[in-house]
């Protein structure tokens, strides 16, 4: 190089000539700035300064072949407008995303050309993120027709059509270990003020990131391989930066929640929309501890339904027994009023028999003795004295009474026999009586 | 008198004793007879439904008491 310059070639210093691209950058794009949509790799972000180094580049939208690429730094105004972006966003300043920013070109002698970023676009990564999760969630309706459909704006899954049991007790619970939000369930659960037992199982994994979605996902395989009968799985996320939820809205995640078997309650703390595992999931909360309280009334319904049972019970059986009482005492004075007629009933029977038993019995001598008198009055009346008495007489022959005239001729003797005096006669005469006189 | 006498039994022989003196189906030589054997019965109906009676009574006034 010295002898170059002993040559006397005409020459000037590299800062001398990046002083002059300096000038002509500055000339150029002083006082001007640009809106451009890139995509950011190689990022980096410094603490200390709190300055972001990064690269924009462009891909060719068939080849994904980088088409253009140029360094670009944020530090203060800048940092604080990513840092807005991140909050409206819910999304990371990160490598492999697209995004809408505002930047000043800048020519340094050291560090060389590079973008100042002044300001970035929420607005535009909202709508790429919210395209993104749109085709996110037509490629899950459409390729997954065996548990996911849509009906109307509302996303039918497997898991949300599964019926939870009446008690939710048995939970699996897939948070990050060090997550505020599972402490926060946690909290919310075993404080209950119905005094509520759980069994809560926890399944550790990064909750955020997108890179994170592949572990995640064997975290939800992990619960369904553990055989355990959960009566829910919760997945919750929450605490610390509100950022980066991405990782919810990944397809395999929705996938794997819409069709998993025990029903998933989501309570992952954001403030956007819902992400595509809440869509796809049994029940979502909006954070762990409303998971929590989710869970608590269920269990609490349940028992106030029992209570309300118990309840109704209890009267009906009341109700029921005073029923039979009134009933008791109708037929105790039933069987009361009853008895005693019965029995006087039968004591006027008996009396009444007992009288008409004496009056058949006097009635019945009486008629005896009135049999016994007509006879004697029959006897009497055909007693031969009485018969004399009437003008009627025995004659006798001897010792024989003649009851006919054909022993008798005339000079035979007879004996007339009247009632106290006896004739002895005669007979002169016997002819014929044809004895109509006394043929009564 | 009858072990085995019940109320309705003696009742019915009571009856049969009573229709048998009114239509004076009963020889004379049985009446005597009958007729004691009728004021058994009367006896014997009247002690059964008296006993009942207190019995009852006392049921029904421990029915009572309970109530």
């Amino acid at each position: 190089m010295t002898g170059s310059v002993e040559k006397g070639v005409k020459h000037i210093r590299l800062s001398e000539l990046n002083q002059k691209i300096t000038t002509v950058i500055f000339g150029a794009f002083n006082n001007l700035s640009f809106w451009v949509v890139a995509d950011v790799t190689s990022h980096s972000f410094r603490d200390q300064t709190g300055s972001h180094n990064f690269e924009l580049v462009e891909k060719d939208p068939v080849s994904h072949t980088i088409v253009a690429k140029i360094r670009g730094k944020a530090w203060g105004n800048g940092t604080l407008r990513i840092e807005a972006f991140e909050r409206q966003t819910g999304q990371k300043f990160t490598n492999n995303i697209n995004v809408l920013v505002n930047v000043s070109v800048e020519f340094h002698p050291v560090y060389g050309l590079q973008l100042n970023l002044n300001d970035i676009d929420p607005a535009f990564t909202l709508g790429m993120l919210e395209q993104q999760r749109l085709s996110i969630l037509e490629a899950l309706v459409i390729k997954n027709p065996g548990f996911i459909s849509k009906v109307g704006e509302r996303f039918i899954t497997r898991n949300n059509q599964l019926k939870l049991k009446a008690v939710l007790q048995k939970i699996a619970i897939i948070s990050s270990k060090t997550s505020a939000g599972g402490e926060d369930f946690l909290h919310t659960l075993e404080n209950n003020p119905f005094g509520y037992k759980f069994t809560v199982d926890h399944y550790h994994t990064a909750v955020q990131g997108e890179n994170n979605a592949e572990q995640f996902l064997q975290k939800i395989i992990e619960v369904f391989n553990s055989g355990k009968e959960y009566d829910v799985v919760v997945i919750t996320r929450g605490g610390g930066a509100q950022t980066d939820f991405l990782m919810f809205d990944n397809y395999n995640i929705g996938r794997a929640v819409a069709r998993f078997p025990i029903p998933i309650i989501t309570g992952i703390g954001h403030q956007r929309n819902e992400t595509i595992a809440d869509l796809m999931a049994h029940t979502q909360t909006k954070t762990p501890t409303k998971a929590a309280e989710f869970i608590i009334a269920h269990n609490k319904s349940y028992e106030d339904g029992m209570i309300d049972l118990q309840r109704r019970i209890i009267i009906r059986t009341q109700q029921r027994l005073s029923r039979s009482q009134h009933e008791l005492v109708e037929i105790r004075q039933n069987t009361i009023d009853t008895a005693r007629s019965v029995l006087f009933h039968h004591q006027k029977m008996l009396s009444n028999r007992s009288s008409n038993l004496q009056i058949f019995i006097q009635q019945y001598l009486k008629n005896k003795k009135g049999y016994v008198a007509h006879l004697v009055s029959m006897i009497k009346l055909m007693a031969p004295d009485s018969i004399m008495k009437r003008g009627f007489a025995i004659v006798k022959s001897g010792d024989k009474v003649i009851s006919n005239a054909n022993d008798l001729e005339a000079g035979s003797k007879i004996d007339i026999i009247l009632s106290g005096d006896k004739i002895n006669a005669t007979v002169n005469q016997k002819m014929k009586n044809d004895g109509s006189e006394f043929n009564i | 008198m009858d072990q085995n006498l019940t109320y309705e039994t003696a009742y019915a022989e009571l009856t049969q004793i009573a229709r048998e003196i009114e239509d004076e189906s009963v020889s004379v030589d049985l009446l005597a007879e009958k007729v004691k054997r009728a004021s058994e019965l009367i006896a014997f109906c009247q002690k059964k439904l008296k006993s009942t009676e207190n019995e009852v009574n006392k049921i029904i006034s421990q029915m009572e008491k309970n109530n």
